[in-house]
C-alpha cells in the first residue's frame, strides 16, 4: 500500500533520513519506533509532504507521490495525528469534526446545497458516528480548548477518521497518557484496523507498540536497523543494542 | 443639552458605521493571515478611482460606479494578494507589512496618472435629504449606510459560521498547521478571504464616498487609518471588535467636533487609541481574544 523507496532527507550537514526503505501492506497495523531523533517524525512528515525527501520516492498504492502538497495527499487518503495535539481550539467539537469531513469531499458530485452549507443529512450522521466513537456525544457544542488533555486526543483522531483515510499515521498517541488510556487507545487502534484502514504507529510507550503492530521497523540515525513482528525485535541484538535497554526498564 | 449629546452619538453611529466596514476588512486580513494589510484603504481608493473615471468617460450611472468600485476594488485586492501577501512567507510578517506600504505608494501613483487632478466628484444613489425622527435629525445617506453596514454583518456572520468556505476560513485562522493536515487548501482559501475583504471593500468604499460626495488621493491614507485605529478599539481579529470600534470612534469624533474644536476631531482618534493601548492592549474585545488564546495555546 505505502512504499518507501530509499529516502533520503538531509537537514544541511545532519542525515535525518538516509536511504531508508519500508514497505506498508494493507490493513495491517505498522509499529514504527526508533531512539529519541532517529528519523521518525521526519518520516512522517516526508510520508505527509511537509518536507520533499532530498532522494527517493514515496509510493501510495502505486502511484508516486512526488510533489503533491499535503492537502492533495489527504485526499488521496493519508491522515496523521500530531505528538502535539493541534485542534481548532476556537471551533467546537463538532465544528472540527465537521471542517474535517467537509475539506475532503469531492464536491463536483454532491448537491449545491450540500457544496454551499456542507451539511447534509449524511453528514451529519457520520459526524454523529465519529462522536460516538471517541465519546464525545455529550461535548458536541463546547470549544475544543476547553476539553480536557484525554479528550482532546481523542477529538483530534476523531478529526483524523473524519477526512476518511486509507492510510492513517499516528504520530505518538499515547504520549502522556496513562495505563486506562493506553488500554483504551489499544482498543480504538483495533477496531480503526477492523473499518480497513491501514495504520502507521509511531510510539515510544512499548505496552502500546507491542501488544497492537503486526510488523515493526526499528530505526536508527536515519536507517532501518531491524524490521520483523515484535516477538522478533523483542529478541535481535541489533535493536536490545541501540534502544531496548529503554524499555527493559520500563 | 443631552438631546445634543443623543444627536451627537446617533451622527457618530452613522460615521462610524463606515469606519466599522473598513474595520472588519483590517481585520479579516488580520485573523486569516496575522498580518496587517496597510494598503487595504490604498486599494479601495484606486477602485473608487476607477468608478469615478467610467462616471465621468462613459455614463453619469451611480449603479455604474458602484459596480466599477467593487470591481475596480477586487482587481487590486489580486494584485496586492500576489505581490505581497502569496509571494512572501507566512512567517515573514515584516516584510509582508513593509511590502505592502510599498504597494500603497505604487497605487497612489498609478491613482495620479488615472485622474490628474486633486478632487472629482462621486456620485450617490439619492440627492441628500434630512430625515426627522423627533427632535433628532438624521442625513439620508448616512442612514444608508449604517443599514448596509448591519445587512453586510450579518450576511458576513452566516458566512463565517454556516458555511463550508467560511468554516474553512475560520479553521485556517485558528490553526494554521492543523487546516493543512485536514485537507484545507490554504493558498485557496486565503485568496478567497482576499477576495471576499477586497468586495466588503469595494461596498464600503462607494458609500463612504457618496455621503463626501467627493475623492481625493488622500482617501487611501484616510481609510487606512480609522480602519486601522477602528480595529485597534476593537480587537484585532475580532470582527464584533472592529464593528464596536468604529461606532465608538465614530461617536467620540462626533462629540469632540461638536463639543471641542473641529480640528481636535482627528487628535481625538489618536488620542482615544493612545489611551485604549495603554489601558487595554488588545482592545475591547481583544483583551479575551489574548487570554483565550494563550489558555488554548498552552493547552492545544
Amino acid at each position: 500500500m505505502l512504499k518507501i523507496q530509499s529516502i533520503s532527507k538531509h537537514f544541511g550537514g545532519v542525515k535525518a533520513l538516509n536511504e531508508l526503505d519500508l514497505e506498508v501492506e494493507e490493513g495491517e497495523i505498522y509499529g514504527v519506533i526508533g531512539p529519541n531523533g532517529s528519523g521518525k517524525s521526519t518520516l512522517v512528515n516526508v510520508i505527509c509532504g511537509i518536507f520533499l525527501p532530498t532522494e527517493g520516492d514515496v509510493i501510495f498504492e502505486g502511484q508516486i507521490l512526488s510533489e503533491n502538497p499535503t492537502h492533495q495527499r489527504l485526499k488521496k487518503g493519508i491522515a496523521r495525528t500530531f505528538q502535539n495535539i493541534r485542534l481548532f481550539p476556537n471551533l467546537t467539537v463538532w465544528q472540527n469534526l465537521w471542517v474535517a469531513r467537509n475539506s475532503v469531499e469531492d464536491i463536483k458530485t454532491e448537491s449545491s446545497f450540500y457544496r454551499w452549507f456542507g451539511k447534509s443529512s449524511i453528514v451529519k450522521k457520520e459526524i454523529e458516528k465519529m462522536l460516538e466513537f471517541s465519546n464525545l456525544g455529550n461535548r458536541a457544542d463546547e470549544l475544543a480548548s476547553s476539553l480536557a488533555f484525554g479528550e482532546q486526543r481523542r477529538l483530534e483522531l476523531a478529526r483524523a477518521l473524519a477526512t476518511k483515510p486509507r492510510l492513517l499515521l499516528l504520530d505518538e498517541p499515547a504520549a502522556g497518557m496513562n495505563k486506562d488510556e493506553i488500554r483504551d487507545l489499544d482498543g480504538r487502534i483495533r477496531s480503526m484496523q477492523l473499518q480497513g484502514i491501514t495504520i502507521i504507529l509511531i510510539e515510544h510507550v512499548m505496552e502500546l507498540v507491542m501488544g497492537v503492530t503486526d510488523r515493526i521497523a526499528v530505526l536508527n540515525f536515519g536507517s532501518k536497523i531491524a524490521e520483523g513482528n515484535p516477538q522478533e525485535i523483542q529478541n535481535n541484538d541489533a535493536v536490545q543494542e541501540a534502544y531496548l535497554g529503554y524499555s527493559e526498564d520500563d | 443639552m443631552f438631546t445634543e449629546f443623543l444627536q451627537n452619538c446617533i451622527d457618530g453611529l452613522m460615521i462610524g458605521s463606515g469606519y466599522s466596514l473598513l474595520a472588519l476588512g483590517f481585520t479579516m486580513v488580520f485573523g486569516v493571515m496575522k498580518r496587517i494589510n496597510l494598503s487595504y484603504g490604498p486599494s479601495i481608493m484606486l477602485g473608487a478611482y476607477f468608478g469615478t473615471w467610467l462616471y465621468l468617460n462613459l455614463e453619469q450611472n451611480a449603479w455604474l460606479v458602484l459596480l466599477g468600485t467593487i470591481f475596480g476594488t477586487v482587481v487590486v485586492g489580486i494584485y496586492v494578494e500576489r505581490l505581497c501577501f502569496r509571494a512572501i512567507k507566512s512567517d515573514s510578517t515584516i516584510a509582508s507589512m513593509v511590502s505592502s506600504f510599498v504597494i500603497w505608494m505604487q497605487l497612489e501613483e498609478i491613482a495620479m496618472h488615472l485622474l490628474p487632478e486633486r478632487t472629482y466628484p462621486f456620485p450617490a444613489f439619492f440627492a441628500a435629504k434630512t430625515i426627522e425622527f423627533g427632535p433628532f435629525y438624521v442625513r439620508s445617506e448616512h442612514l444608508t449606510m449604517f443599514i448596509l453596514m448591519l445587512i453586510i454583518v450579518l450576511i458576513l456572520h452566516f458566512f463565517l459560521y454556516q458555511t463550508r468556505q467560511g468554516l474553512a476560513i475560520r479553521a485556517l485562522s485558528d490553526n494554521p498547521m492543523a487546516s493543512l493536515y485536514i485537507g484545507i487548501n490554504r493558498s485557496k482559501t486565503l485568496f478567497l478571504s482576499f477576495f471576499l475583504v477586497s468586495l466588503l471593500g469595494g461596498i464600503a468604499g462607494f458609500f463612504i464616498l457618496s455621503t463626501d460626495s467627493q475623492i481625493t488621493p488622500f482617501f487611501g491614507l484616510w481609510a487606512t487609518f480609522k480602519g486601522l485605529i477602528a480595529m485597534m478599539l476593537g480587537g484585532m481579529g475580532s470582527l464584533p471588535g472592529a464593528i464596536i470600534g468604529g461606532l465608538l470612534l465614530g461617536i467620540v469624533e462626533a462629540n469632540v467636533f461638536w463639543y471641542g474644536d473641529p480640528i481636535l476631531r482627528d487628535i481625538s482618534a489618536y488620542l482615544l487609541l493612545f489611551v485604549m493601548l495603554v489601558l487595554r492592549p488588545g482592545g475591547i474585545f481583544g483583551q479575551s481574544i489574548v487570554l483565550r488564546q494563550r489558555l488554548a495555546q498552552e493547552r492545544v
